[in-house]
């Protein structure tokens, strides 16, 4: 880590000079230049989407290799058969969720639409199941699952989007947008995209201020990763070097846009070498790869070795939300990536690969999920609508309201003999 | 007690902090080593250290996040703005993050965006703005313009302890061209209060920040042709004190509201409303609105002139009031 070890050299001749490492750490020789983007893949899709027009219609094509065979799930360097076992209940819990809510909407019960993360729950549940307790994470709106594994229930989730009084909200905002400081470690994300990076880093340096190496994980898309405020927040991250773990999650679509109309180059993870940070690419709808990547950046993030990127390649198997049909997706791509469902590849891995499941076993499971999702949809929907006067208060944080205290203990401060002296320097505008 | 300039108050406000409060610590462009375009944070690294006294790139979003994520493991972060025309580069991280993280999801957010604003050093229109409007009309934040050494010392620190995002335009013009007395012991000015600066019985102006000065000067003209001027500083823009401003319409039943920034949309719109609601029996005259041109702040001086409210124009204004 930087700053805080003070592991810069002694100076010699005029007393304790310290290095500030944040600023000196990386090699500028250029004639040193080496650049590796680690790739967990055990395929590489060859495909591309363009424009094409059809008498007065314009619409999407996919060319390229869409017969590959679906590869094996790669064993991961880390977890073992329990775990395995319980990233994919997550990963059960989160899509049969998903079913409720669709089900709830079409029954008029969500105020709005519902946002889905189909065929990303691998990426979702594996990427927030390395995190430790005492690490920080904030979702983006397909991140349902990551919410489960952080220990928010489905209800809470399922009462946002009702719009109840029961809601971590209480009925001002929605879908994911919620968090919890206290507990959880959740930073509540906002609609815009990218905004998140420089607030997460923001809360590793903080964290960092009071002795602690905490690691800070959120998602941006492949489409979200074209805003100016992802450039700062990687970038102020890289450069002091915070524990930002990124999961970039490149679903092909960023609502109805093909990702090769948001970007130029080959790979998002290569955009990493610009941020002189790792960039390693995984396929999001293997669970292992995505555990393997993001536990390694995780720790990293405690070694104080600062900020990786995660490109998790998939794609978003539903439209942007509910109301979306995506007509405009090449029907050969939703055929190449269903072929790649995330669950459907982990649960052969566990039943048919490793055993680890028995027929029996996965069945006793889904059911034992099924109910969950039931009971806590039953929470959802009996919980009451906010009363109109709920809209009042809260606007400041009055007297009384929140006590703020350093959450990792009080930061140390530099023991000075400097006392306060008039500046006299010259300034810019007089 | 020691005069100090509005500049050093500010400095010594936030210097006091740092040492009364580890979780305290400096954000921005260039404040470390050079000490801040203005100098506000200048021998602040050599005293705190780098940890506390960051250097961060050219990334205003950057700057608000981070301070903002600080904040929400219990440090009380100190953002510099090198000019508050630069505000908007982090628009969204204020006003959508920032601002509204108490309401939506009971995140308090303890944080201070603070820097330079204001016109009268021919800065041209990108560094003399006064983008406070934009921050008044956006609940969630607490907005300070003060106008004294007292004031920004008090006020600044008081800020630093709030445990809501604050917005603290410091208006460079006055930075060192004015002194004045400031204890030397720990003392805070409450955020929302606003401040008779001259008692008077004939017409009030309300008014913040460079504006202050300039009515006093207008009033000593006043003086003269026995016009008995009250001067109410405002010295926070949000949230406003109404009945500071709602007593003195009533004690001399005529008002001038002055503001430096743009007329449309300004805060004298908000203020006569607001009169309205609380004091329109007590009016013997219309309100009148003394503000910056609705356009640019142009560079040349006598365009700039032309554009700022002037003392004589405060005079004729006022004199035509008195005589309504």
């Amino acid at each position: 880590m930087a700053i805080k070890k003070k592991s810069g050299s002694k100076a010699s001749s005029n007393g304790n000079r310290t290095v500030n490492k944040a600023h000196t750490n990386g090699n500028r020789n250029s004639s040193l230049r080496q650049y590796e983007i680690p790739d967990y893949r055990l395929e590489h899709p060859n495909f591309s989407v363009h424009q094409v027009r059809k008498g007065d219609e314009m619409r999407y094509e996919v060319t390229g290799d869409l017969d590959t065979p679906v590869p094996p799930i790669r064993d991961s360097k880390y977890l073992d058969k329990k775990q395995c076992i319980e990233i994919y209940r997550y990963m059960l819990l989160n899509r049969r969720m998903e079913t409720a809510l669709e089900n709830l909407y079409k029954q008029g019960k969500v105020v709005g639409g519902v946002y889905f993360g189909l065929g990303q729950e691998a990426c979702s549940c594996a990427s927030a199941y390395a995190l430790d307790k005492d690490d920080w994470f904030a979702p983006m709106i397909r991140n349902q699952g990551s919410l489960l594994v952080r220990g928010f229930r489905a209800s809470d989730t399922m009462m946002q989007y009702m719009a109840k009084a029961g809601s971590p909200t209480k009925g001002r905002d929605g879908t994911s947008h919620f968090g919890d400081i206290e507990k959880r470690n959740m930073v509540s994300p906002i609609s815009m995209l990218g905004d998140l990076i420089p607030v997460m880093s923001g809360v590793a340096l903080g964290a960092r201020l009071q002795g602690r190496d905490v690691a800070v994980l959120t998602y941006i898309g492949d489409g979200g990763q074209s805003t100016g405020v992802t450039y700062e927040g990687i970038n102020f991250a890289a450069v002091q070097n915070l524990g930002l773990v990124l999961i970039v999650e490149s679903n092909e679509w960023a609502y109805s846009t093909p990702s090769e109309m948001q970007f130029k180059c080959t790979d998002l993870a290569e955009r990493a070498i610009g941020y002189g940070i790792p960039g390693v690419i995984v396929d999001g709808t293997d669970a292992c790869q995505v555990y393997d990547a993001t536990r390694e950046a995780v720790e990293r993030a405690h070694r104080g070795e600062g900020a990786t990127m995660i490109e998790a390649k998939m794609m978003r198997m539903k439209g942007h939300a509910i109301h979306d049909a995506a007509t405009y997706v090449p029907k050969p791509l939703f055929d190449f990536w269903k072929r790649r469902d995330p669950i459907a590849r982990f649960e052969n891995y566990l039943v048919r690969e490793t055993k680890w499941l028995s027929a029996k076993e996965n069945a006793d499971l889904i059911a034992e999920v099924e109910k969950i999702i039931e009971a806590e949809r039953e929470i959802a929907v009996n919980s009451p609508m906010p009363t109109p006067e709920s809209a009042l208060g809260g606007v400041y944080c009055e007297d009384g309201c929140h006590a703020i205290k350093p959450k990792y203990g009080m930061p140390k401060v530099r023991k000075g003999s400097g006392g306060f002296k008039e500046t006299e320097a010259a300034v810019h505008l007089k | 007690m020691a005069q100090l300039t509005y500049l050093e108050a500010i400095r010594q406000g936030i210097w006091e902090e740092m040492e009364r409060d580890p979780t305290v610590f400096c954000l921005g462009e260039d404040i470390g080593i050079y000490g801040g375009a203005f100098k506000v944070t200048d021998g602040f690294i050599g005293r705190f250290g780098a940890e506390r006294v960051i250097d961060t790139p050219i990334a205003e979003s950057a700057i608000v996040g981070a301070a903002f994520g600080a904040s929400l493991t219990g440090m009380r972060p100190v953002a510099e703005f090198q000019f508050m025309d630069f505000i908007p580069c982090a628009m969204n991280q204020i006003s959508n993050m920032v601002a509204k993280t108490h309401y939506l999801w009971g995140a308090p957010a303890p944080l201070v965006l603070r820097g330079p604003s204001g016109g009268y050093v021919h800065g041209g229109p990108f560094h003399s703005q006064n983008p406070e409007m934009w921050f008044v009309h956006n609940p969630g934040l607490k907005v300070i313009c003060p106008a004294t050494p007292y004031d920004a010392k008090g006020l600044i620190k008081a800020a630093i302890r709030d445990n809501n995002p604050c917005i603290f335009f410091e208006h460079k013009y006055l930075y060192r061209r004015i002194k004045g007395e400031v204890p030397s012991e720990d003392y805070v000015v409450p955020i929302g209060k606003a401040n008779i600066v001259r008692e008077g019985s004939n017409l009030s102006i309300i008014t913040y920040a460079a504006m202050v000065h300039s009515a006093l000067e207008a009033a000593e003209v006043l003086k003269n042709d026995g016009i008995d001027v009250e001067i109410l500083d405002l010295r926070t823009v949000s949230p406003l004190d109404r009945e500071a401003i709602a007593a003195t319409v009533r004690k001399t039943n005529k008002v001038i509201i002055l503001h430096e920034h743009s007329r449309t949309g300004g805060l004298a719109g908000e203020i006569a409303a607001m009169i309205n609601e609380e004091a329109f029996d007590s009016l013997d005259g219309p309100i009148v609105r003394i503000t910056g041109l609705d356009s640019a702040v142009p560079f040349s001086p006598p365009q700039e002139e032309f554009f700022l409210p002037k003392v004589s124009e405060i005079v004729n204004e006022a004199r035509k009031l008195k005589a309504y």
